[in-house]
């Protein structure tokens, strides 16, 4: 069983109570047994002395008689008779001590009984000596009977003594007996109670030192919640729901734009700073609090006495605790700052959703809108060249052939734009694909210049990968026709396409790459190449190395590549010498 | 088809493309009958007024009123239509539009050439093609039309 330090200090605390109480008890008891025997010794005392009395005056008594014997005079009458009085005195002194005493009061019969018969042998005697000057036969008879008598009463006097010293030693060996052991025992309990008390003392210093160590982790604690509302805009508020009070911490009072303690923790004077549109919300939402004991999230304004506008968010829990009753903890927090951020947010989602929507409207011009005339044009033309050629002059001829050219260029200006702007991620869907089948088809798509040109090309085994499936196609077309493009005059054109897996770490381009491992794909070709400077000029849109009559180009085929390559996540890099040949590397990661 | 000539309906609102159409179709040696109309409305009120319905119907997409994909679907809600086989002919060949046009359920997808001879190459290749025995084998693949 677990004992908490308090209860602990509580049974320490009652045992000593009695404990004490015990020794109180124990020492009436002991200083009454103590009185009770002081008692008896006094009695005894007191008997001792009246029977010393007894001998005494009994002495006196016939130490008057005798005298007066011998003298007949009456001055030694005088003593005599005060020494009878006083025994009888004394005698009653005795009857009244030994009241309860049936041995003692046997004795004591016995005694004045004797004392009795010696005062009438005194009398006797005086009797006799009235008339005779001279000691008769008969008196000295009596003198004689008379120190018999003397004798007795001594020897009951010395048996009243011999009893009563008994008894006072067997009281003493009783009283010993009892009062032997109570200092002892006193002692012993002393000394328990102070090592009660001792341990009491300790254990109440030790909590006493918890107690403060836990004080001073909760003032740092209470200093760090105080950082933390002020670093997080945030501030924390207490409801007593018993006494229904309530507490606010400094920074709440901030966050109101108020100063700590300003006014009365209460809901009437928090709603004087929530915003007028926001009362009747925050209101309901008190009362559920209030009849649910509960609050969810719950957000609303709050207006500053400066005018500006915070928006605040609460949070509230309940606990139950055995000293306060049950408390709703609550927490608030000034999301200002996220509802702005958000509102920007959404202000440029909404921008950059009406800038796709025009992006897209641009698509559909371009595809559509732009096509249609140009399609036309080119179709009039092709009317012109099959019907109406040989009534045209030579020059007219020519016109129209510049015509033909200039309308054919743009038709793929267009669609090499199209196809640009359609590369982008965002709906297309990856999926594993084989790159030797989409190497095939990019192969059948250009089939008429390879064949034209009677181009050679010589493929590694590619992998398998997971990839947008019309991009790898177009890039691998975009490649090709790039190098059959660029291809040397007299030269037969041929294109090595290498393919190795590398470690990402062994090669510097991909430092920026969060996968391990790379797909190296090379397309190297024999045809005119390009010098190195212009290595990474050659991607971007509408760069072209060549004039626009020496060789046909957009120059937006190597663009795209550039740009489907970066859809899935790789690098691609060229270099060249010229009239010598190009390579262009593709690095696409890959997970093991 | 055992008509003497072919029935062939083409709804485009564009002017010059009905011209290119009608003759190419004049140059081409096949018997047909050419009609033209310039829009949704106008080729769905003749459709549903008359006996006579085109063997081969060719549509645009874009058209003011009522668009070719309208056009469609209303075709393929009519049991009277079942016959028809329908050629998209439009000047994009937009994936969405493809895709769009071959679960509404359309036969072909032409993209309109911009050369005259490639357009009586196309039109006479959808004309003699055997639609009987085209549709059977229709997917995804082989619609859109590709010289």
């Amino acid at each position: 069983m677990f004992i908490t330090p308090s209860s602990l200090l509580k049974i320490v605390f009652g045992v000593g109570l009695f404990v004490i109480l015990c020794i109180g008890g124990f020492t009436y008891q002991h200083i009454d047994a103590l009185s009770e025997s002081t008692e008896i010794v006094k009695k005894t005392y007191k008997l001792r002395v009246e029977l010393e009395k007894i001998i005494s005056n009994l002495k006196d008594a016939e130490l008057g008689h005798r005298g007066y014997l011998l003298t007949h005079d009456s001055i030694f009458l005088e003593p005599y008779f005060q020494s009878e009085k006083k025994v009888e005195h004394s005698l009653l002194t005795l009857d009244s001590l030994i009241v309860k005493n049936k041995i003692q009061r046997k004795n004591f019969e016995q005694l004045k009984k004797d004392i009795a018969k010696r005062f009438v042998i005194f009398d006797k005697s005086f009797d006799i000596a009235e008339d005779k000057l001279i000691l008769s036969k008969g008196l000295l008879v009596l003198l004689h009977d008379g120190k018999i008598k003397m004798d007795r009463i001594r020897n009951d006097i010395s048996v009243m003594l011999v009893y009563e010293n008994k008894l006072l030693l067997k009281n003493q060996k009783k009283s010993e007996q009892a009062l032997g052991l109570t200092p002892l025992f006193l002692y012993g309990i002393l000394i328990l109670t102070l090592v009660l008390l001792l341990v009491a003392y300790a254990k109440i210093n030790r909590d006493l030192t918890v107690l403060r160590e836990t004080n001073e982790d909760l003032n740092v604690f209470k200093k760090l919640t105080e950082q933390a509302e002020v670093v997080s805009k945030s501030g924390t508020w207490i409801w007593n729901i018993d006494e229904n009070t309530y507490h606010f911490s400094d920074n709440l009072y901030k966050l109101l734009g108020a100063e700590p303690n300003s006014f009365e923790p209460n809901l009437e004077n928090l709603f004087e700073y929530v915003h007028e549109e926001d009362r009747n919300i925050l209101g309901q939402q008190v009362n559920r609090m209030i009849k649910y004991e509960a609050l969810p999230f719950v957000s609303y304004r709050v207006v500053q006495p400066n005018g500006e506008i915070r928006h605040l968010k609460a949070h509230a829990k309940l606990i139950e605790n055995g000293f306060e009753g049950k408390q709703l903890l609550g927490v608030t927090l000034d999301v200002t700052d996220e509802f702005n951020n958000f509102k920007l947010i959404e202000e440029r989602n909404l921008e950059l959703e009406r800038n796709n929507k025009e992006l897209s409207a641009f698509n559909y011009v371009a595809s559509h809108d732009l096509q249609e005339p140009l399609r036309k044009i080119q179709t009039f033309i092709s009317r012109i060249e099959a019907k109406e050629r040989e009534n045209l002059s030579e020059k007219g001829q020519f016109y129209i052939d510049k015509i033909k050219s200039s309308s054919s260029r743009m038709r793929m200006l267009i669609e090499d734009l199209l196809q640009y702007s359609r590369t982008n991620n965002s709906e297309s869907d990856f999926k594993t694909a084989d790159m030797n089948e989409l190497l095939d088809h990019a192969q059948q798509e250009l089939s008429d210049s390879i064949e034209d040109k009677n181009a050679k090309i010589i493929s590694d085994t590619l992998p398998m990968l997971d990839v947008v499936a019309f991009q790898i196609q177009q890039l691998f077309i975009n490649l090709i026709s790039n190098s059959l493009k660029y291809s040397r005059e007299g030269v037969t054109p041929v294109i090595e396409i290498q393919h190795s897996e590398v470690l990402t770490n062994d090669v510097k381009l991909l430092k920026k790459s969060l996968f391990k491992y790379h797909h190296k794909i090379v397309f190297k070709d024999n045809g005119i190449g390009f010098e190195q400077a212009y290595a990474s000029k050659i991607f971007e849109l509408f760069n072209r190395l060549h004039g626009k009559s020496e060789y046909s180009g957009t120059g937006i085929g190597l663009a795209i590549c550039k740009k489907i390559v970066e859809n899935h996540h790789g690098v691609i890099v060229a270099s060249g010498e010229p009239n010598v040949g190009a390579t262009f590397t593709i690095y696409l990661p890959f997970i093991k | 088809m055992n008509k003497e000539y072919i029935n062939i309906a083409l709804a485009d609102d564009d002017e010059d493309d009905r011209f290119f159409f009608t003759e190419a179709f004049e140059e081409l040696k096949i018997k047909n009958r050419v009609s033209t109309y310039k829009d949704g409305i106008e080729l769905m009120t003749h459709l549903e007024a008359t006996d006579l319905l085109p063997d081969l119907l060719f549509l645009d997409l874009n058209m003011p009123k009522k668009s070719g994909i309208e056009c469609l679907k209303d075709i393929k809600a009519n049991a009277k239509f079942n016959d028809i086989v329908i050629a998209i002919y439009s000047t994009s060949s937009s994936e969405e539009d493809v895709e769009k046009t071959f679960v509404l359920g359309a036969n072909i997808y032409i993209k309109k050439p911009n050369d005259f001879e490639k357009l009586k190459k196309v039109l006479s290749e959808v004309v003699t093609t055997n639609w009987q025995y085209h549709t059977s084998g229709l997917n995804k693949e082989n619609f859109l039309l590709r010289l």
